[in-house]
């Protein structure tokens, strides 16, 4: 390398690492405090997270019963959709609810939490192999609808 | 005979070699969510590599020379040097998301987290790049990515409304729920995925590898114009399987898993079974050439000696790029971020770097200096040219996008 080069080498490996954390921590205060309008938009997005997830489950659920997936892949999708409604839930729980939007608030949490619990049986179900369970399809089919239709 | 055998073994090669991990999850992720409304970005993605990919080819071929050598030669080390750095880092990103890929790959086979399998996948891929020989690693893992014919096969069985699927291929039939800024995200996404830059560093590096000459161009030609636009249509059956089984139930695809479920809902287990072969070849292929492409970049800029051609010991650097790399791209999978967003990030940010990447090419394409008589005739150096500025306007479109979108979210 050139010396004329280094300068400007030296410049770009200097201020990435020192403006990248500034921006990055810029955003990030302790509790998010979103007025109602955003919160209204994570708490949608929180639905409509939660809602994919339980279609896939569904889905994987009822292809893995007519056998055509096998069991690993069918744990691997159903343990990922886990993992992904329980963030959904965690990451809108964690933001603090404005005062005009406590008892919706409420109501999303609950509808989230029975998410993650219904999902979470699915998984227990997926891992044991038993596929079959039509009441369970149809409890999924529900909850997709509520989260869907909670989701403006 | 053996000429013939060449082209189709280059056109195979290619087209299953042109699907990678950007490409599996962008197009079921657009899919599910915005239907058959971007495949036009696929088109116009796939004409601009091919457009590019020529070029580079041509370049190899007659110069005997690779593209990061010659553009430092011709543009300067300044010039050069962004080049280098641009096109590293979204290739080393790239190569960090293949790795993770091939890792999601084999999870799905074995329901063993991928954390604990990404060490031995980086092992793996090392193994090859020091011992196999070049064409084993191009045809073999290109070959085994025509697996991924799959989805097309999937399609057909999922039996959608082809009628709406082709209605759907108009802009103004994207979703009302995604607004036109998670449209133009995607878009940019999908093209930063079908042009992504170690693609021309690889084909050109490779055309270099193998010693082509200025007789080897029109099977290199065979390959780009036929390879790749099938390669293509591979990328348009993922966004349909996913169009046609996600969209209507409200799926939004965050993992391999999801990419492959289509298949198994139309095809049941074995086509599952194919289709995550294809997974595992597309994805390792991929590692390899983006894993190549690295050390190809850096010793091309500072010449010193590389290839898989030159013995590791007289390509000392090159091999320790190669190993410096991988221990890399493993280090950061084992911080545990998912690979995913890796891959998410791998292709906004392809198309960042992407006029660093194919303004260079595009002037040495015109050097007559380098290329003689086979220098851009007038249809090439306009669809250079149209193509730089649409390269130009994503480029500067993504960062922008990814921040009001959230990365696509809304």
């Amino acid at each position: 390398m050139k010396r004329s080069q280094r300068p400007t080498v030296v410049a770009v490996l200097l201020v990435l690492p020192l403006v990248l954390p500034l921006v990055l921590l810029g955003g990030c205060g302790v509790v998010a405090r979103p007025d109602a309008a955003a919160w209204d938009d994570r708490a949608a997005q929180a639905l409509t997270d939660a809602g994919s997830q339980v279609a896939t489950v569904r889905l994987a659920l009822a292809s893995a019963g007519e056998g055509r997936t096998w069991s690993s892949y069918t744990t691997v999708l159903v343990v990922q959709a886990e993992e992904a409604a329980g963030r959904a839930e965690e990451d809108l729980a964690r933001v603090q609810v404005p005062a005009a939007r406590a008892d919706t608030a409420a109501a999303v949490l609950d509808l989230l939490d029975r998410a993650v619990d219904l999902v979470a049986e699915a998984r227990a179900r997926a891992v044991a192999g038993r596929y079959d369970d039509a009441g369970l399809l149809d409890d999924l089919d529900r909850l997709e609808g509520d989260l869907r239709q909670a989701a403006p | 005979m053996k000429r013939y055998f060449a082209v189709l073994l280059g056109i195979l090669t290619a087209i299953g070699g042109f699907v990678d991990i950007g490409d599996l999850v962008t197009n079921a992720q657009v899919g599910a969510r915005l239907g058959t409304s971007l495949v036009w970005v696929v088109v116009v993605g796939v004409v601009g590599i091919c457009v590019f990919a020529e070029m580079s080819g041509r370049i190899a071929a007659v110069s005997h020379r690779a593209t990061f050598d010659l553009v430092r030669e011709r543009l300067g080390p300044r010039m050069g040097f962004l080049n280098l750095v641009g096109s590293m880092l979204v290739t080393l990103l790239t190569f960090i998301a293949e790795i993770g890929g091939v890792a999601l790959a084999l999870q799905l086979v074995s329901s063993v987290h991928h954390l604990l399998i990404v060490p031995f996948v980086a092992v793996a891929v090392w193994i090859v790049l020091w011992r196999a020989r070049f064409s084993s690693i191009e045809n073999v893992l290109g070959l085994m990515g025509l697996a991924l014919i799959a989805f097309a096969v999937a399609l057909w069985q999922l039996g959608p409304d082809w009628g709406e699927l082709a209605t759907g291929l108009s802009p103004a039939e994207k979703p009302d729920a995604e607004s036109w800024a998670t449209y133009a995200f995607f878009g940019v996404a999908l093209f930063g995925a079908a042009m992504t830059p170690y693609e021309v560093f690889f084909f050109s590096s490779g055309g270099v590898e193998e010693r082509w000459t200025e007789k080897d161009i029109g099977v290199m030609r065979a390959n780009v114009f036929i390879g790749f636009p099938l390669g293509g249509i591979l990328s348009v059956a993922i966004a349909a399987c996913a169009a046609t089984v996600f969209l209507p139930a409200g799926v939004t695809v965050e993992t391999l898993g999801q990419v492959g479920l289509p298949v198994a809902i139309g095809l049941g287990k074995i086509g599952l079974a194919v289709v995550v072969l294809g997974f595992f070849a597309a994805t390792f292929g991929a590692a390899c050439e983006t894993g190549l492409s690295t050390g190809y970049s850096l010793a091309q800029y500072f010449g010193f000696p590389w290839g898989k051609y030159v013995r590791p010991r007289e390509a000392a650097g090159f091999h320790i790029i190669l190993l410096v790399v991988t221990v890399t791209a493993a280090g950061v999978l084992l911080t545990g971020v998912d690979p995913i967003m890796v891959t998410e990030i791998s292709v906004v940010f392809s198309a960042i770097a992407l006029p660093l990447t194919y303004f260079p090419i595009l002037v040495v394409a015109n050097d007559p200096d380098y290329l003689g008589e086979h220098v851009n005739g007038r249809v090439a150096n306009t669809l250079g040219v149209v193509y730089l500025v649409v390269i130009a306007v994503a480029a500067l479109a993504a960062i922008p996008l990814m921040i009001v979108t959230s990365m696509g979210q809304g």
